[in-house]
Parts: structure tokens; C-alpha cells; sequence
């Protein structure tokens, strides 16, 4: 599915990504964790292919193809999807014209016929239902003055709506009460089947709860420095990333 | 004087009716205005020429033509067909009175006549022909403390090659609730002088709608002007397309402390289109607000005019002012002129005022692409998005629902090739 070999990337001339490789088969539930600043959104950027963001050095595919090659609609069109760490708000654009200009362009690229506006609307309907908003939602600005929770949920609508075939959640459990993380976690757990995977960014053991990783990463100043089952995570929460720093001097001696 | 000014002159000599003492007062001013010109400061940006080449003209009878309703609107429903009413077909609620301007009884014509250019600023000259000329038009008056729920919706619709001089009279009482719909449409070859006043007592609210969507060679100029006693409020909309002379003058004089004015202005021009917009809000007393956005969106070889004028008066101290003038243009020929006016001489205020052309936001340009939206789509989203937010804000849904079709058709049609894309 996601293949990553040693990606670099920048950011105004600052290096964020220095060499990270990660692959995600068909399937699989993969959770990035890691301190702030690590470089987690900047992953989920770098692959979407977010203006300003420069990859150096390394490649990225997506089924077999470049997807650093790809502009950011192809990327989305190919099946990858980003719930944002903050999303968007869109004043004038509302969000079921969005998401309909989004489910069309996703059926044309699989080569179905558009849906007709009415089928859309309750595809809509029943997303928007599943993740718990209000109907009312679909009508109004993308992200309008949507709570942190809603916009969250609002994420997690499209990609119900859109089918990708490999979700990057980041941090989408960040400011939620329990309940509005079970939402977004049972939205998850719907989509998982044997084809689509998940690249799951989060800080809490708690969403892992719901949503079982198939691996849990550690990402620590641009690379991946640990990886290992679910129950990494749990050691995580229980020591937090103190360890990094000599994990580092470590490494630093050992290619000494 | 020009010779179209001229024969406005002479024909009002012939207008003789409740109006008289008022009419005249307007043609004693008449006489000593100038024409505009390039170099008259108020009309730098917009020609008469197309107004200067007309007869003018009125239509004995009414044409053909069926004026569409709104759906889910549920209105008065008040329509002037080439300048003759078409009667109230509904009954009217308790509370409200609604009388053709010709035929104000005594009892009407007792407060309408103090009321006729009273917050109307003198300085427009075409307002002042309005004042000799207007043959055809209403007189609101909305009792003390009456709520009514039902929109008036004033249409006109010109059909024929001919000129009609509009006005509107409004008073709401102390604590009255209305919402009155200004809208004039069409392509006909035509001249369109539409004036309106409104008084709003203490604690009065009005929801005002002003729709400005006459075409091509179907001319305009007109006028809606408010006067705000303490603590009353305007909610106004106000959308403009443009044609070969199309100009609107708001005036909002806050008259009573606490009084409160959102308006919200969208313009969409295509082709050579003009649209002329000047505000001017008077803060003549103190702790009063202004809250007014204008956006607009002018492709083609259009041009928008935008002149918003803010005076704050002596001792209007504790105002709170803020008027803000965003604009997309779609190619290099497309042109917009907007100035903003500040005029403060209180100390005690806050007021911001800002006029830009629109950037375009990249994160959301990001945002939605990242959804698999080609980037030439989002672009039309985003751009039509700018003005759509202020139809998302229109207090009337049915209105809304109404209007933003018509937007987005005529956006459709326009260039769609941003020159920022
Ligand atoms: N647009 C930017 N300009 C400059 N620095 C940035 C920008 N975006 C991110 N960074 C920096 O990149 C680093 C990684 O950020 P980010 O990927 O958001 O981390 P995480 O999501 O792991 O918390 C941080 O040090 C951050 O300050
Ligand atoms: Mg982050």
C-alpha cells in the first residue's frame, strides 16, 4: 500500500524529515506516536504534498506509484486522505458542495457515474448521522464556526464519504470527550476491512483503546526510532519520551 | 444644465398633488445643482452619458408579465409593473397599513409629508429629481410595538422603453418588527429611479433587502436611506449586478443613542458592467454601531465603484464603527475604485476601515484539493465562497435559497479564469 524509504523533507529551509521510512500493507493499522514538534503533521503533509513543504531526499508510493510525483487532487483521487490536525474553515463554501465536488471526483477517477444529487444527499446524510453531527451541518460553511470536536467528526465524515484507501488520522482524537472519541473510533473501526489501511497519529493510549494498532511507532526529530506492537504504546503512556534523549546518545555513540 | 435635466425640470411643473409644498423645495435645490461630471467628486468613476441620451418618458399602461414568487417566502407580495401598482392581494395584518403614494388619505399624508425627504441627505441630485418626479410608490406605516412576521416585497418591473420615478415611504413605530424587500430585475431598455426612506422609532428593527438586478441597458440609479432612532436596528442586504449605469446611495443617520446598522453589500459584475455603490453612515449621536462588510467579485472589463463614507460627529462619543470593502478581481481589465471616507471628530470611538482586494486563502485552496477537488474547481468554490458568506448570513433563508442560484449562475458565466490562479 504506503511505502516510505528515508524521506527528507524541509520546511523553510529548516529540515523536519530526516530520513524516515515506514511501509503500510493493505489492511493495516499503523499508530504514529511521538513528542511535539517530531514531525507527525508534517508526515501527513509531505505526502498530501502541501505547498511549502520540500522533500529532499528519499521516495513515496502509494500502490506502486510516486506519489511525491502526483499533484495534491491526484494524490486524494489515488485513495490517500488526511483527517487534518486542524481543519480548515471555509466561510461561503458549504460543506455538502465540497464533499459532493469530493465524491464526484473520487467516482470519476474509479471510472463510476456520478452520484445523482439526491443518492449524494443521503449518502451525506447517513456520514453525517454516523459520526453524530447535526444534518444541519452539511449546509453550512465547511468547518464554520464548528467546535474543536465537530470539526474533528466533520473529518471523519468525509472520509466515510470518500472511501480513500489510506487514511493519515492526525491527532483526530485531540479534544474529545469520550464519547465523541468513540464516534471517530467506531467511524474508523466501520472503514477497516482488509484492503484499507490507517496511519493513526495520536498522543493517547486511549484512542488505541478503540481503534487496535496492528504496529505502534515511535516518531522522535523527523525519524521513526521505535517500532513494535500495541503494547508499545502502552509503555509509552506509562513513561513517556524521557527515554528519547538517551535513546539518542546512544544512537549518536553507536555510529560513533 | 443638461438638456435630460432640463426636461425633468419641466415635466415636474406638471406634477401637482399632496406633494407639492415638498416637490418644490426639491426643484428650488434642483435648479442650483450641477450635472454630473468626470469631475464631480460624487460621480468620478461613473458616467451618466447612458442616462443623458434617454427621453424621458412613463407608460400609461401596464405591460404583460408575470412577476415570479420567492419559494417558502410567504410575502406581501407589492409589485409595480412600468411604475403602476398591482393592489395588495393579501390581507394585511393588524399593525400594518400599506396605501399607494397617490392615494394617501388625509391621515397618511399627515405624517408622510414631514417624513418625504426627511432622511433622504439633499446632496443627491437624482434623489432630488426622485423628490419632484416619483408618481408611483408606497406608504408603509408600522404601528407601535407590531411584530410582523410576513415580508413586504416590493418589485419592479419595467417592460417597456420608458422611465419610472419610484418612491417608498416607511415608518415603524416604537418596537416594531418588520422586513421590507426592495427588488427591481430585468433587461428591458429603461430607466429605473427608485428611492426609499425608512423610520425607525426607539426599539424599532428593520430587516431590509435591497436587490438590485437590472441588466444590459436597463438603467438605474436609486437611493435607501434609514434614519435610526435610540436603540432601533437595520439588518440590510444589499446585492448589486451591473449594467450601463447602475448606481445605489445608503444612508443610515443614527439619530438615538444605542441605535445599531449591519449591512451587508455583494456585487457580482460581468462584461462592461458598472455597479456604483456609495454608503454614508452618520453618527450623529453617541454609543451607536456600524458593522458594515461589501464584498464584491468584478470580472471581465466591469467596474465597481465603492465609496464608504463614515462621520462621526462631535459628540457621537462610544461609537463603534467598522466597514470593511473586500474585492475580487477575476482579470486585468476588470476594474474596481473604492475609497474609504473616515471623518472623526469625537475622541471617544472605535472604528476600523479597510478596503483590499481579496487574497486568495491557500490553506483552504490546500484544503480542499487535498479532498481529491481539482484545483480550477476550488478556485471557483473559494472565489464564489467570498461573496456566498454574506448570503449565508442573509437573515432570511428563503431569500438566501432564492438568490444564490441566481449568483451562482451568473458566476458560471463569468471569466473563469482567475488571474491569480
Ligand atoms: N510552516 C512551518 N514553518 C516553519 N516551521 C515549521 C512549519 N511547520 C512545522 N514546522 C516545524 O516543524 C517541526 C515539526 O512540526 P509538526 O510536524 O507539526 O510536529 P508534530 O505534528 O509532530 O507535533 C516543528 O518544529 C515545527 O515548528
Ligand atoms: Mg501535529
Amino acid at each position: 500500500m504506503l511505502k516510505i524509504r528515508n524521506l527528507k523533507a524541509k520546511v523553510e529551509d529548516k529540515e523536519i524529515l530526516k530520513g524516515l521510512s515506514l511501509e503500510v500493507k493493505p489492511g493495516e493499522v499503523h499508530a504514529i506516536m511521538g513528542p511535539n514538534g517530531a514531525g507527525k503533521s508534517t508526515l501527513g503533509y509531505v505526502l498530501t504534498g502541501r505547498d511549502g513543504y520540500e522533500v529532499t531526499d528519499g521516495d513515496a508510493t502509494l500502490n506502486g506509484e510516486d506519489l511525491l510525483e502526483l499533484e495534491i487532487e491526484e494524490r486524494a483521487r489515488a485513495g490517500l486522505f488526511l483527517a487534518f490536525q486542524y481543519p480548515v474553515e471555509i466561510p461561503g463554501v458549504s460543506n455538502l458542495e465540497f464533499m459532493k465536488a469530493a465524491v464526484d471526483a473520487a467516482r470519476e477517477e474509479r471510472g463510476e457515474d456520478a452520484l445523482s444529487s439526491a443518492d449524494f444527499l443521503k449518502a451525506a446524510k447517513a456520514a453525517c448521522k454516523q459520526v453524530n453531527l447535526p444534518l444541519d451541518f452539511l449546509k453550512r460553511g465547511v468547518n464554520e464556526g464548528f467546535s474543536g470536536g465537530e470539526k474533528k467528526r466533520n473529518e471523519i465524515m468525509q472520509m466515510l464519504l470518500l472511501q480513500p484507501k489510506l487514511c493519515i488520522l492526525d491527532e483526530s482524537d485531540s479534544g474529545l470527550d469520550i464519547d465523541a472519541l468513540k464516534v471517530v473510533a467506531e467511524g474508523v473501526n466501520s472503514q477497516r476491512d482488509d484492503q484499507r489501511s490507517f496511519i493513526v497519529v495520536t498522543h493517547y493510549q486511549r484512542l488505541l483503546d478503540y481503534i487496535k494498532p496492528d504496529f505502534v511507532h515511535v516518531l522522535s526529530d523527523g525519524k521513526i526510532v521505535k517500532s513494535g506492537d500495541a503494547s508499545l504504546a502502552h509503555e509509552l503512556e506509562a513513561e513517556g519520551y524521557a527515554w528519547l534523549e538517551t535513546y539518542d546518545r546512544q544512537a549518536e555513540e553507536e555510529t560513533a | 444644465m443638461s438638456a435630460w435635466l432640463a426636461n425633468a425640470i419641466e415635466k415636474s411643473h406638471s406634477v401637482n398633488d399632496w406633494l407639492t409644498a415638498k416637490r418644490q423645495g426639491a426643484l428650488a435645490l434642483l435648479q442650483e445643482k450641477n450635472w454630473p461630471g468626470r469631475k464631480t467628486e460624487d460621480w468620478k468613476y461613473t458616467s451618466v452619458r447612458a442616462l443623458e441620451k434617454r427621453a424621458i418618458s412613463s407608460a400609461a399602461n401596464a405591460g404583460e408579465v408575470n412577476v415570479a414568487t420567492i419559494a417558502g417566502l410567504e410575502a406581501i407580495e407589492l409589485h409595480f409593473i412600468d411604475g403602476h401598482f398591482q393592489g395588495v392581494k393579501q390581507s394585511l395584518p393588524e399593525g400594518l397599513s400599506i396605501v399607494e403614494l397617490s392615494k394617501a388619505d388625509a391621515e397618511v399624508q399627515a405624517w408622510a409629508v414631514e417624513a418625504f425627504s426627511a432622511c433622504k441627505p439633499k446632496k443627491h441630485l437624482f434623489g432630488l429629481i426622485n423628490d419632484t418626479l416619483a408618481d408611483n410608490g408606497l406608504v408603509i406605516d408600522v404601528a407601535e410595538g407590531a411584530d410582523i412576521k410576513q415580508p413586504m416585497r416590493i418589485v419592479n418591473e419595467i417592460t417597456q422603453d420608458i422611465d419610472v420615478q419610484h418612491r417608498v415611504l416607511v415608518r415603524l413605530g416604537e418596537g416594531a418588527k418588520a422586513t421590507v424587500i426592495e427588488q427591481a430585475g430585468g433587461t428591458q431598455e429603461s430607466y429605473f429611479s427608485g428611492f426609499a426612506e425608512y423610520f425607525l422609532a426607539e426599539k424599532a428593527a428593520l430587516e431590509h433587502y435591497r436587490f438590485c438586478l437590472r441588466t444590459g441597458k436597463a438603467l438605474s440609479i436609486g437611493g435607501s436611506h434609514f434614519e435610526l432612532k435610540s436603540n432601533a436596528q437595520i439588518n440590510s442586504t444589499l446585492v448589486g449586478f451591473g449594467s450601463e449605469l447602475s448606481r445605489l446611495d445608503v444612508d443610515v443617520m443614527h439619530r438615538g443613542e444605542g441605535a445599531h446598522a449591519k449591512i451587508n453589500a455583494v456585487y457580482l459584475l460581468d462584461s462592461g458592467e458598472i455597479f456604483d455603490l456609495h454608503s454614508c453612515i452618520e453618527h450623529e449621536i453617541g454609543h451607536c454601531t456600524t458593522d458594515e462588510t461589501v464584498r464584491g467579485i468584478v470580472g471581465d472589463k466591469a467596474t465597481a465603484t465603492f465609496n464608504g463614507r463614515i462621520h462621526i460627529h462631535r459628540d457621537a462619543q462610544k461609537t463603534l464603527a467598522e466597514l470593511s470593502n473586500k474585492n475580487l478581481l477575476l482579470t486585468d481589465n476588470a476594474q474596481i475604485n473604492t475609497k474609504p471616507e473616515l471623518e472623526i471628530y469625537a475622541d471617544d470611538v472605535r472604528c476600523a476601515h479597510g478596503a483590499t482586494v481579496a487574497e486568495l486563502d491557500k490553506s483552504a485552496l490546500y484544503y480542499l484539493t487535498s479532498r481529491g477537488v481539482s484545483k480550477s474547481q476550488a478556485l471557483v468554490m473559494l472565489n464564489f465562497g467570498f461573496i456566498n458568506a454574506l448570503v449565508d448570513e442573509m437573515p432570511n433563508s428563503a431569500l438566501a435559497e432564492w438568490l444564490r442560484p441566481q449568483l451562482q449562475e451568473r458566476f458560471a458565466k463569468m471569466n473563469q479564469e482567475p488571474a491569480q490562479a
